[in-house]
């Protein structure tokens, strides 16, 4: 299926923007850089078009039905997220140097999903319903911001070191001041969080629209809580106790790790209700 | 002696630990390891299951934390009461404060606040105190919003603008606090005035009653419930397609309400909901019959179990009775009996023809199926009169979430006075309570704007 081909071609230019801006860190060279927001913006086009290319295919099998709900279409959709995000971040804070952390996420993210059923199956009784776009959506935006958050923290952590011995030089040296990378780690939550919320709910307003509960503690949906008590821990230690700096960078990564579990590791390593993993 | 600082009362100290956020923190943390283990040791399962599982010491133990039905358990329980408990007294504690800085905002420019501001300007003008001040007012409005103008100390001539955007900000915050509180009862309205169930009901049986889950208790409806039909739909390469159910709801004889339920669109009867949940063979046979106008438009489809009649409203009552695979060599064939109000009952043969059965000249027409297995479906039975409160409080939670982060309360103040040298003195200073980096830029253009002012 030519989706197919174009999410591989994904794959292949997440992986050679991820060359490139680590090369460019290497090499201090910011023309290298560019030629990374160049392939990350023509990796936003293909993948965008291999997304709507998906859809429309599943119209033609007769299955008709948004790409987002199996594991390798949500990591596609994951990948895709944090690619955009990537590129408001490079745009705002007109700095490059992020692309050497954020975008070897997506492209690991690529990697994992080719190794998936890339088959277009069609959807059982339990996901034919219209909450599923906004449930899945708004899942994996929030998923896709705190990535990015957990990115820019590791960056924070190697930054901060580096500044405490007062080096300037080096690979490091060339990262953003720890005064944007730390707000960046928070912004990036204060996006990434309306979003995980907005995710829980309208997954607690299907399932009561499916099963007439929406709350059963099913594993899938105790971790999206454990995720949402992280990020909510981190807020306020961060807004009323001034937790910035390092102690907020493990902080932004322990939220990731949570992520990750929630989003894979319920699948594959407990039951429950959720389609994709081995289902 | 008298210590000035006394240490707090006990009251006090009871006070503070409840509305400190380094509690509100650690519930928090403490919450989300807790809610870890109900993932790992998988929940509610039979005991003998358990006892499989785990060594006997290990079930002891665990059976006496109650970790298998950890969430309903009286220690994660006092834990949500401690989180909301927090959450209360964060609130009393701190939005009559934040009220009456609202209410009552600093709008004089004096020293010690333009100290604390790290965005200021100052400048001087020729003219009166009185001039310049009318012309900024003008201004601000134009550039920011409207000032509150208030006059100085007696002796001194002294006018100090104040203009505030997004005060509203400040309240995103109580917003979300309150909306976790409005779940919670939500949540305990639908636990305590609603209930749960899980009923299977066979193709053509009705029911009236439903065993509530967690209990023994049978839930009166108050209306009966029938199930005309189920029907499972395969995609061709034979996965499931939809689970489909024909359901009636039957009041005092009548059929009030009926609808063709699958997974994710459910049936609701004064405020009891019906999910399409499971099926099953229920063992016999059952012969489905259309039911057609005699101009061929759809009436209803019968699934006949053998003997039993079932009622079509207007109508009468049919039965099938009797079954050819092959009647006088006119194929498949359903013996059925009629019975009119008033009337003898009458027998006759149906079959797979459509329209043949039009020949009777009835007011209803009807065109045999086929024979099927008898099915059952499974549905989950709710009543939630919480549920709404619920949502209520999703729907604050979500708004009160961007207010607190996606606003800002911006503050403005401009001082006119006359300086020693009679000149008039100018100072402009901000601030903002959120993302200080976008107000600077802010700033920058009211700066540009006021002092753009010419007499």
């Amino acid at each position: 299926m030519s989706n197919v081909i174009l999410f591989n071609l994904t794959t292949v230019l997440f992986g050679v923007a991820s060359a490139l801006y680590l090369g460019a860190l290497y090499a201090k060279n910011e023309k290298i850089a560019r030629f990374g927001t160049w392939t990350c913006m023509f990796a936003a086009a293909v993948s965008t078009a291999a997304l709507g290319l998906r859809w429309y295919e599943s119209y033609q099998m007769g299955i008709g039905r948004i790409p987002v709900t199996n594991l390798y279409e949500s990591l596609v959709f994951f990948a895709w997220a944090v690619n955009l995000f990537y590129l408001v971040i490079e745009r705002k804070y007109a700095s490059r140097s992020f692309g050497a952390f954020v975008m070897p996420i997506a492209f690991f993210t690529m990697l994992f999903a080719i190794k998936n059923d890339s088959t277009i199956q069609p959807l059982v009784p339990a996901l034919q319903s219209y909450w599923l776009h906004a449930h899945v959506i708004t899942c994996f935006v929030g998923y896709a911001a705190f990535a990015v958050s957990a990115g820019v923290a590791a960056m924070y952590l190697l930054k901060a070191r580096q500044e405490e011995a007062k080096i300037s030089q080096g690979v490091v040296g060339l990262l953003p001041p720890c005064k944007t990378l730390d707000d960046l780690v928070y912004r990036a939550i204060i996006w990434g969080f309306p979003f995980l919320t907005a995710g829980i709910i309208t997954g607690a307003a299907w399932a009561n629209y499916a099963w007439g509960t929406y709350w059963s503690w099913d594993p899938k949906e105790t971790w999206s809580l454990i995720v949402w008590l992280v990020y909510a821990a981190f807020l306020h230690a961060r807004i009323t106790r001034g937790w910035h700096g390092k102690r907020a960078a493990i902080l932004s990564i322990v939220g990731f790790l949570a992520t990750i579990m929630c989003y894979l590791g319920v699948n594959l390593v407990l039951s429950g209700l959720h389609s994709y993993g081995g289902g | 002696m008298v210590d000035d600082k006394q240490a707090p009362s006990p009251m006090d100290r009871v006070w503070n630990f409840f509305t400190s956020v380094k509690l509100a923190i650690i519930t928090l943390i403490v919450l989300a390891t807790a809610s870890i283990i109900g993932t790992i040791v998988e929940q509610n399962l039979p005991v003998e299951k358990y006892h499989q599982i785990y060594e006997d010491w290990a079930f002891a133990l665990m059976d006496k934390l109650s970790l298998f039905d950890m969430y309903h358990s009286w220690w994660f329980l006092l834990l949500l009461v401690l989180f909301t408990v927090n959450l209360a007294c964060c609130t009393i504690d701190r939005l009559p404060r934040v009220l009456k800085v609202v209410r009552n905002p600093r709008t004089r420019l004096d020293e010690g606040l333009e100290k604390s501001l790290s965005l200021a300007d100052r400048w001087k003008k020729k003219g009166t105190v009185d001039e310049w001040a009318t012309r900024y007012a003008d201004a601000l409005s134009s550039v920011f919003a409207k000032p509150r103008i208030t006059r100085g100390p007696e002796e001194s001539e002294e006018v100090h603008l104040y203009a505030e955007k997004g005060v509203i900000s400040r309240f995103g915050v109580y917003v979300t606090h309150l909306s976790i509180i409005i779940i919670f009862v939500g949540a305990i309205v639908g636990n305590v005035a609603g209930f749960k169930g899980y009923v299977n009901i066979p193709e053509g049986g009705e029911i009236t009653k439903v065993p509530v889950r967690g209990g023994s208790r049978m839930q009166d409806l108050g209306f009966a419930l029938r199930c005309n039909s189920f029907r499972l739909e395969t995609y061709p390469s034979g996965q499931p397609k939809a689970y489909v159910s024909d359901l009636s709801v039957i009041n005092d004889g009548h059929e009030v309400l009926r609808k063709t339920i699958v997974v994710n669109d459910p049936l609701r009867y004064k405020g009891i909901w019906f999910y399409q949940s499971s099926y099953g063979e229920a063992g016999g046979t059952t012969a489905l019959v259309a039911v057609t106008r005699p101009d061929g438009a759809p009436v209803r489809m019968l699934s006949l179990a053998p003997g039993e009649p079932v009622r079509i409203a207007g109508y009468g009552a049919i039965r099938g009775v009797d079954y050819s695979g092959d009647y006088e060599g006119k194929g498949p064939a359903l013996k059925v009996v009629v019975e009119k109000p008033g009337k003898p009952e009458t027998g006759f043969w149906i079959f797979s023809t459509p329209g043949a059965d039009a020949a009777r000249k009835d007011s209803l027409v009807f065109t045999f199926g086929g024979l099927n297995a008898k099915m059952f479906t499974g549905l989950q039975v709710a009543m939630d009169p919480g549920v709404n409160i619920v949502w209520l409080g999703c729907a604050l939670m979500v708004l009160g979430i961007i207010i607190a982060f996606f606003m800002s309360h911006q503050r403005v103040w401009l001082k006119i006075a006359r300086g020693k040298d009679g000149r008039v003195e100018v100072v402009l200073a901000g601030s903002a309570s959120r993302n200080r980096l976008a107000f600077e830029k802010k700033f920058e253009r009211i700066q540009t704007g006021v002092k753009a002012v010419e007499p």
